[in-house]
């Protein structure tokens, strides 16, 4: 599986809204697998905080998936989960939705860059 | 004399530090500039999407249409690959039926409108926006652990 992914290239897998969910298929990025496992997720009002996190945790596990895309407002519900995942690969991307504009501060990475500068720092 | 390779060695660290602070301020500023630009083209495609809900009905373009987990299998046309210095890049499939490589716009419409076509171009242009992002963001969490690792180091010194 690793090997043949790595001939064919990894996959961008998303999790998000309606919308983020068509568009990003629209661009080419879906795929169902042998096994029938999509590499996306559409969120509705419905869809439990845990289902998001299953899946975003299936994701990580997956082998043939680079990128995993979440929106941003979704990112929120799991942070624990994502906040635990420190490995370059697969890269977590938080993006914006139609409802949510994308903020900065909520974005695991600059928190983690954010968090250099602490004030025993400055005074040393 | 040993004080004196210690004083240097802490000089060099130092300085070693500052240039990663460096990097990582360049590299926040050029991730943030990224995030922009995805939010800019998505948010195009998302309009031009609700154009062609507008135009053809709030049902043609939902997830009604997405294929689910009891549909056939079929390919991603967008795949990542990885350049000889790990940095990644989008490379796109020709539509080839007969290999599962199916065109994902007749989901939703067999004679899809010019709006949904446009919104498309604005997507493909988001993803290959996501695959620069990747690269940032892969190359700003390597020069933050960068920082924490000599950040120890000089601490132990």
């Amino acid at each position: 599986m690793a090997l043949h992914s790595a001939i064919k290239g990894k996959l961008i897998s998303v999790i998000g809204d309606e919308d983020t969910c068509v568009g990003f298929l629209l661009g080419g990025v879906g795929e169902i697998n042998k096994n029938r496992h999509p590499n996306f997720m559409v969120v509705d009002k419905n869809t439990a905080v845990s289902e998001i996190e299953d899946c975003f945790k299936r994701f990580l596990k997956r082998d043939d998936i680079d990128i995993i895309l979440i929106n941003q407002t979704y990112a929120e519900l799991i942070r624990h989960v994502i906040d635990a995942h420190t490995s370059p690969v697969p890269a977590v991307l938080e993006i914006p939705s139609k409802d949510h504009p994308y903020d900065a501060s909520k974005d695991s990475i600059l928190r983690r860059a954010r968090g250099m500068f602490n004030p025993e720092d400055l005074v040393r | 004399m040993s004080e004196k390779n210690t004083k240097n060695e802490r000089s060099a660290a130092g300085e070693l530090l500052d240039s990663l602070y460096l990097d990582m301020f360049h590299l926040i500023e050029a991730h943030t500039q990224c995030r922009i630009d995805i939010e800019r083209t998505s948010s195009d495609g998302s309009i031009l999407l609700a154009r062609t809900k507008f135009q053809q009905g709030g049902q043609s373009l939902s997830t009604a249409q997405i294929p689910a987990e009891n549909s056939a299998e079929f390919n991603a046309l967008c795949r990542v690959k990885k350049a000889a210095d790990e940095d990644i890049s989008i490379e796109r499939h020709p539509v080839d039926k007969e290999n599962g490589y199916v065109e994902p716009l007749y989901w939703f419409s067999v004679l899809p409108p010019m709006s949904l076509r446009s919104a498309v171009d604005k997507f493909k242009r988001t993803i290959d926006l996501i695959a620069e992002s990747a690269n940032l963001q892969r190359e700003l969490s390597r020069v933050l652990d960068g920082i924490n690792r000599l950040r120890q180091t000089v601490a132990l010194q």
